[in-house]
């Protein structure tokens, strides 16, 4: 008995308890995408993307196939196998290359596919005068565009165009007291080896020390993008910390400050702000030759920036992010405009290696009060969510469950303003929301860390980037309704590793049988299906 | 053979042993039905057109090929002389062949079949006579012998004989002089010269060998078929010396003929002569053969057993979402699109597939229409205990009624003829075809080592040499075919195109064998699942039937294969809860069959759906009744007066009841009580007799007695129409006498002729009968204006207008008496 069942609808069964799991996971793992990670069985998808990374990763249909049928427990359906040789061969009939005397072309080892894609709307805009039967000339500006049109088409292009060095810059980590993770040096080589891509790894588990390695993989300028500036400052904290880089050489593109320095940080929201139908701090993209770019939370990535991203695929990308899953499904154009997934670690392995702190989910179930089950039965459809989210029987389960854990670093995190200043009040710890100064911010979260404040107030502003390494407990009372990645990145504030290596806490207080509780079941999904298995108690029983 | 030769089919049938008579039976089993009488009946019928038509299409491609050979040869015909047509002359010495010789090792491939070939058609009644009198019967000559509307297999033309048939006997002489033959006495020895000179190998080459350029390519164009070239001024006489192109060469020399104003022919002999003396360009005296494709045997054999399971599986898919009822019948039988989407959807295959398996479930009797007023189908009662069956004797059962089925999903959503789509489960979808076409595909994969598939194409081949169809049914069989290896992959008959080991003896019609092959190969079905926090339950293999039917009604299935992965959500713990369980039995059945601890988040979605599940109750009620002193209802209760009332207490002070309020407003007042009808708001019903109106409506319109007042234009063609009437009836008719019975007026052709044309030249009207072309009947008076062409033209007194009527329809004429004619 092995341990894969392959299914006729493309995904994969592995059993991880079984002794050939390991090495099955590292066979299937080139060209299957992890789709979920329970305790017992984690489920493979393979997709088209994923087939054709493989292939540019340079595995071959064989080697799929091979790896199917050995690990499989059942015989692999015949029309699975057929498919995935069909589809992996399509990649590769497309190439970008350079060409000495027109630029950038696109060529072709199979004439009708030319003539196919050439035949498309969507692609006469982006190529030029064809120059033989094979070859097409591509505006070099489009790269990026017709790379994501053509996986739209069907027809993914090899890109053997390559990448600009840019302008060298000596970045060094600085490895005293400390060293990269063995994961985080496999999500180095495996993103350098690619040439561009995503990072996948969950929170707390050093995102950013893998953005450093890459950037002295690079030793070029570099240009890093990210969600705020409280996250900005970090990044600049760390990189000082971590790497050879002195506060000379590092910038801050914000709302507030203007550097442009060998490695400048700048905030995606900086980046999109419009004037007069114009986005004015785009010339930040060519305002050096930069090296590397780097996405921060990438799966936050903002459209605007997409687009610009099409326009920088002759640099060197890398993505990092927690959870890849985006409410709008655009997944597929990160992975086609930055490039595809080149390191993925599942949360409890990462857990398991002791990188991460062990969590125990518990989703708290409140009993609404007759009167407040009446106003919410009668809310508008629109307000309903909000009623049943801020009740007055949840805020008074919150502050049980702060009161419970006196004395441990305690977060807690909500969508709606009021319910948090009201729970502030209660709980007389301070609050801090999108007006709160960045100054503000920092003081207080500094507060926190050195342990001068045991119980902080906080608004969806620090869902992300935020370092906080000494919570322990987090109490989520409302969220953007069903927002997968929110709740997992909530849950990431308190996984950083603990001191004296305890578990981490986190609470969900939802009210039961409303529509809160719906959103409560999506929201959890993703980190149900990385193996968070959530307890479900009563408030009564606390 | 006898020592006397047979004169006739009949007498060659009669010297024939039982035997053989009874082969020809068997491979013409039409001529039994009915039971003919003697040999010479059975030798008739034989001899019919259809059935030899039959006979042919039964036969392999070479066969066949020597069937048409013998078509064109002389009738009888000698063996040598067929060997020739067959494999052509053998080029021993003397002048080289004209036409390309067949490859050696055909030639020998070919003289080695023959006399099988020869056999098989002689046990088939279609050939007959010795060895040195071969004859091929009337009817086969008819079907494969060229003639100028059928073109042959063979690409020959007409004998120089039949393409001079219309010519004239001084063309025909120049034709022979030309040739370089001495002159003729009549036109028959004439073309037998001509033909002789064609045929004999020495005639043709020398006559070539002066020929100018050009005339070879005309030749080759020709010579292998079609024989037929278009050319201006064919049928225009030309003599040797005034030939100036390449076609009038061989015009003037006869070895082309006029075949028409614009096309001339290659005539037999001369193409035969061309071609070495052979009737085919390449015949085939073998099977193609099929190039097996090895793969390893146990693959093939897993393979075909993890499709075959799914094959159970998914019938017993369409078994279950019909099991409620399925899609309603259509008028004229079938499934509507729309259902067969909706069905595809529910399996999640393409709807061709779908198709496919309700056809499937169909051919094996497991649904069917249930006949009632609403037409839908259902499961059959044997499906139930087709359910019962293990999994590997479930798919025996389904690829028997698959074998032998006649019914082709594949057609489903083509049109028919008439244009009318065709539906699953619908009607016109059998095809005869298919089981033969089933069971030579894989019998021919049968033959095949283990292990070994065959490439689509070469088993295609095979199968036209096996039995060459004509063209429409060729189509048809190409299409089957694919369906074929399609469906026999997909039923798991086949693993990765070769024939599984346990569908061997299937093909050997032993169901029990194969189901026992397939068994060891299967899964064995497990008995518990894991069960995991993301509220998913994985069956890492199949499931025994009761664990299965368990768990689907527990929670939905999201993905299917090997392994089947369950996800529970509140709304299939409600599902399992409505089919009557209870929380604890979800439990302790999840406790049961799974090998890890049940995740608490599973516990407490099930006990969270129970705590709600049945709090709201919904009934139904017809009436209400409402009091606010419980004691009148109790004793209301109590009465038995009120026992047909249906009265059920659902809270202290309401009733509720199963009568209408009105029914049950008079039996209370029957009682003597005195209740108050309430409006849905809660107030009190004041009642008053209603007072009852009709929708809209006009007012009657005025009938009058009698029918209605004609207007003027009626009038005028009415007595227009009595007036003609009446002239017809009362003329007095002079010669000849007409009948007093007032029938039409007879008389002989000469005569209506002459009195015609005497009417045109005195312009007298004159009686006449006259049968239209529906054959009805007519007496008419008419003024002949014109007698030609076998039509007169002549005003008509009856319609008033000018008309032409064909003198042969006319059935006798009479002039009118003076005072009657109009003019």
């Amino acid at each position: 008995m092995s341990c894969l069942i392959v299914q006729s609808d493309k995904t994969l069964l592995l059993e991880v308890d079984h002794e050939q799991a390991d090495a099955c996971r590292r066979a299937i793992a080139p060209f299957a995408e992890l789709e979920r990670a329970p305790e017992h069985i984690h489920t493979y998808r393979v997709t088209p993307l994923g087939l054709w990374n493989a292939r540019a990763a340079g595995h071959d249909a064989e080697q799929v196939v091979d790896a199917l049928v050995e690990y499989s427990r059942y015989p692999v359906p015949h029309a699975l196998l057929v498919d995935v040789a069909e589809t992996m061969d399509r990649y590769g009939r497309l190439r970008l290359s350079k060409d000495p005397a027109h630029g950038l072309v696109l060529t072709t080892t199979d004439r009708p596919v030319l003539e196919e894609i050439l035949r498309s709307k969507r692609v006469q805009p982006l190529v030029g005068a064809r120059i033989d039967e094979d070859t097409v000339v591509v505006h070099p500006s489009e790269r990026g565009q017709i790379k994501q049109v053509l996986l739209k088409l069907g027809w993914p292009a090899e890109d053997l165009a390559g990448y600009v060095d840019g302008e060298a810059h000596p970045i060094e980590l600085d490895e005293t007291g400390w060293a990269l993770r063995p994961y985080q040096k496999q999500a180095v080589e495996g993103f350098w080896h690619g040439g561009s891509g995503v990072v996948v790894l969950p929170c707390g588990a050093g995102k950013t020390l893998v953005g450093a390695g890459a950037m002295a993989q690079a030793k070029a300028t570099t240009l890093i993008l990210v969600t705020n500036t409280v996250s900005a400052r970090q990044w600049k904290h760390e990189l000082m910390k971590r790497t050879s880089l002195t506060e000379e050489e590092i910038g801050e593109y914000s709302g507030t400050r203007k550097e442009i320095r060998p490695v400048t940080i700048a905030t995606y929201q900086v980046l999109t702000t419009k004037r007069k139908g114009v986005y004015p701090h785009l010339e930040l993209f060519d305002s050096r030759d930069w090296g590397l770019i780097l996405y921060d939370e990438v799966h936050l990535l903002p459209a605007p920036v997409f687009k610009f991203t099409a326009d920088l695929q002759a640099r060197r990308r890398l993505g990092l992010t927690a959870t890849l899953v985006r409410e709008d499904g655009r997944e597929s154009d990160v992975f086609s405009l930055i490039g595809p997934k080149r390191y993925d670690a599942p949360w409890k392995e990462i857990e398991a290696q002791g990188y991460i702190a062990p969590a125990d989910c518990v989703e708290v179930r409140v009993n609404l009060t007759e009167s407040e089950r009446l106003a919410y039965a009668t809310a508008e459809t629109e307000e309903k969510y909000r009623y049943c989210a801020t009740t007055a029987s949840k805020r008074k389960v919150t502050e049980a469950l702060v009161a419970k854990h006196a004395g441990q670093q305690t977060l807690v995190i909500g969508q709606y303003i009021d319910q948090l200043d009201e729970l502030g009040e209660h709980l007389n710890a301070p609050v801090i929301k999108g007006e709160t100064t960045n100054a503000q911010r920092e003081k207080l979260f500094e507060a926190f860390r050195q342990g001068e404040l045991s119980v902080l107030v906080v608004s969806k502003v620090a869902n992300f980037s935020i370092d906080l390494p000494e919570a322990t407990v987090a109490i989520q009372v409302s969220g953007t309704f069903g927002s997968r990645q929110e709740e997992a990145q909530r849950l990431g504030r308190v996984l950083r590793p603990k001191a004296d290596g305890h578990e981490a806490r986190f609470y969900s207080v939802v009210a039961r049988d409303t529509i809160d509780q719906d959103f409560a079941a999506h929201r959890q999904r993703f980190l149900a299906e990385q193996g968070y298995a959530y307890r479900i108690v009563d408030a009564d029983d606390l | 053979m006898d020592t006397a030769e047979p004169r006739t089919l009949a007498e060659d049938l009669r010297a024939r042993d039982d035997d053989a008579l009874a082969r020809l039976l068997r491979a013409r089993p039409d001529l039994l039905t009915p039971v003919p009488n003697d040999l010479t009946q059975l030798a008739t019928r034989a001899a019919t057109r259809a059935s030899v038509l039959r006979a042919l299409d039964q036969v392999d491609a070479f066969t066949r090929q020597v069937a048409e050979a013998l078509a064109v040869a002389t009738d009888p015909c000698t063996y040598e002389a067929l060997h020739v047509l067959m494999a052509g002359t053998q080029a021993a010495g003397g002048a080289p062949p004209l036409g390309e010789a067949l490859p050696a090792d055909r030639a020998a491939a070919v003289t080695a079949a023959l006399p099988d070939a020869l056999e098989r058609l002689r046990a088939r009644g279609v050939v007959w006579g010795g060895e040195d009198r071969l004859r091929l019967v009337r009817a086969a000559r008819d079907v494969l012998a060229p003639s100028p509307a059928v073109a042959s297999a063979t690409g020959l033309g007409p004998s120089v004989g039949e393409a001079t048939a219309g010519m004239s006997p001084a063309r025909l002489q120049e034709i022979v002089a030309d040739a370089g033959l001495p002159a003729t006495h009549d036109p028959v020895s004439a073309t037998r010269a001509l033909a002789e000179l064609f045929a004999g190998s020495g005639g043709l080459a020398p006559l070539l060998g002066t020929a100018p350029e050009g005339v070879r390519t005309v030749l080759d164009r020709l010579v292998w078929g079609p024989p037929y070239g278009e050319v201006r001024d064919a049928t225009v006489p030309v003599r040797a010396k005034a030939a100036t192109t390449a076609v009038q060469w061989l015009l003037a020399r006869g070895l082309l003929l006029p075949a028409g104003p614009q096309n001339v022919v290659l005539p037999r002999e001369a193409a035969l002569a061309l071609r070495g003396g052979r009737a085919h360009r390449s015949p085939e005296p073998a099977p193609p053969p099929i190039a097996s494709v090895p793969r390893t045997a146990r693959t093939v054999d897993l393979t075909a057993a993890g499709q075959a399971l799914t094959a159970v599986r998914t019938v017993a898919e369409v078994l279950a979402a019909w099991d409620t009822g399925g899609p309603a019948v259509l008028r004229a039988g079938g499934v509507s699109v729309r259902d067969l989407k909706r069905t595809a959807a529910a399996l999640d295959l393409p709807e061709p597939q779908a198709a496919f398996w309700i056809e499937l479930a169909y051919a094996a009797g497991l649904v069917a229409a249930d006949g009632e007023v609403d037409e839908v189908y259902a499961p059959t009662p044997a499906a139930d205990g087709w359910a019962q069956l293990p999994a590997e004797q479930q798919w025996s059962a389904l690829v028997a009624a698959w074998l032998t089925a006649t019914r082709t999903s594949g057609l489903v959503g083509s049109r028919d003829p008439k244009g009318r789509a065709l539906s699953a489960l619908g009607p016109d979808l059998d095809r005869p075809l298919a089981p033969q076409v089933r069971r030579a595909a894989l019998d021919l994969l049968a033959e095949l080592p283990p292990g070994a598939a065959a490439d689509r194409d070469a088993l295609l081949a095979r199968l036209r040499w096996n039995r060459p169809l004509r063209p429409g049914a060729e189509a048809l069989r190409t299409d089957l075919l694919d369906w074929t290896l399609l469906d026999a992959e997909v039923l798991g008959v086949t693993g990765r195109g070769a024939l599984a080991a346990h569908a061997r003896p299937l093909l050997a019609g032993d169901p029990t064998g194969a189901a026992g092959r397939l068994g060891p190969l299967l899964p064995e079905p497990l008995d518990h699942v894991l069960l995991q926090a993301d509220l998913t339950a994985v069956a890492p293999g199949p499931l025994v039937a009761p664990l299965a039917e368990m768990l689907g009604v527990l929670a939905d299935i999201e993905s299917k294969g090997g392994a089947t992965v369950y996800r529970f959500t509140p709304a299939s713990v409600r599902r399992a809860l409505d089919a009557g369980r209870s929380a604890a039995e979800l439990q302790s059945f999840l406790t049961a069959h799974s090998r890890t601890p049940v995740p608490q988040p599973l516990s407490y979605l099930i006990d969270d759906v129970a705590r709600r599940h049945g709090t709201l109750r919904v009934g139904a009620a017809s009436a209400y009744l409402r009091c606010d002193d419980d004691s009148v209802l109790a004793e209301l209760l109590a009465d038995r007066r009120a026992n047909g009332l249906g009265l059920r207490r659902l809270a202290p002070t309401v009733l509720a009841a199963q009568v209408d309020p009105t029914a049950l407003l008079e039996r209370l007042r029957a009682m003597g009580l005195a209740p108050a009808a309430e409006s849905p708001d809660g107030d009190v019903l004041i009642t008053r007799p209603d007072a009852r109106r009709t929708p809209p409506r006009t007012p009657p319109l005025p009938v009058t007695d009698g029918p209605p007042v004609p207007d003027d234009a009626l009038l005028g063609l009415a007595v227009k129409a009595i007036r003609a009437g009446d002239r017809a009836a009362t003329v007095s008719r002079s010669t000849p006498a007409p009948r007093d019975d007032g029938g039409l007026p007879r008389s002989p052709a000469a005569d209506t002729l002459a009195t015609m044309q005497a009417a045109t030249l005195t312009g007298e009207s004159l009686w006449i009968g006259y049968v239209n072309a529906e054959g009805a009947a007519s007496q008419r008076v008419i003024a002949p204006l014109r007698v030609e062409g076998g039509y007169v033209t002549a005003y008509d007194h009856t319609a008033d207008e000018t008309r032409t009527f064909a003198l042969h329809r006319i059935t006798g004429v009479s002039t009118l008496a003076e005072t009657d004619n109009p003019s």
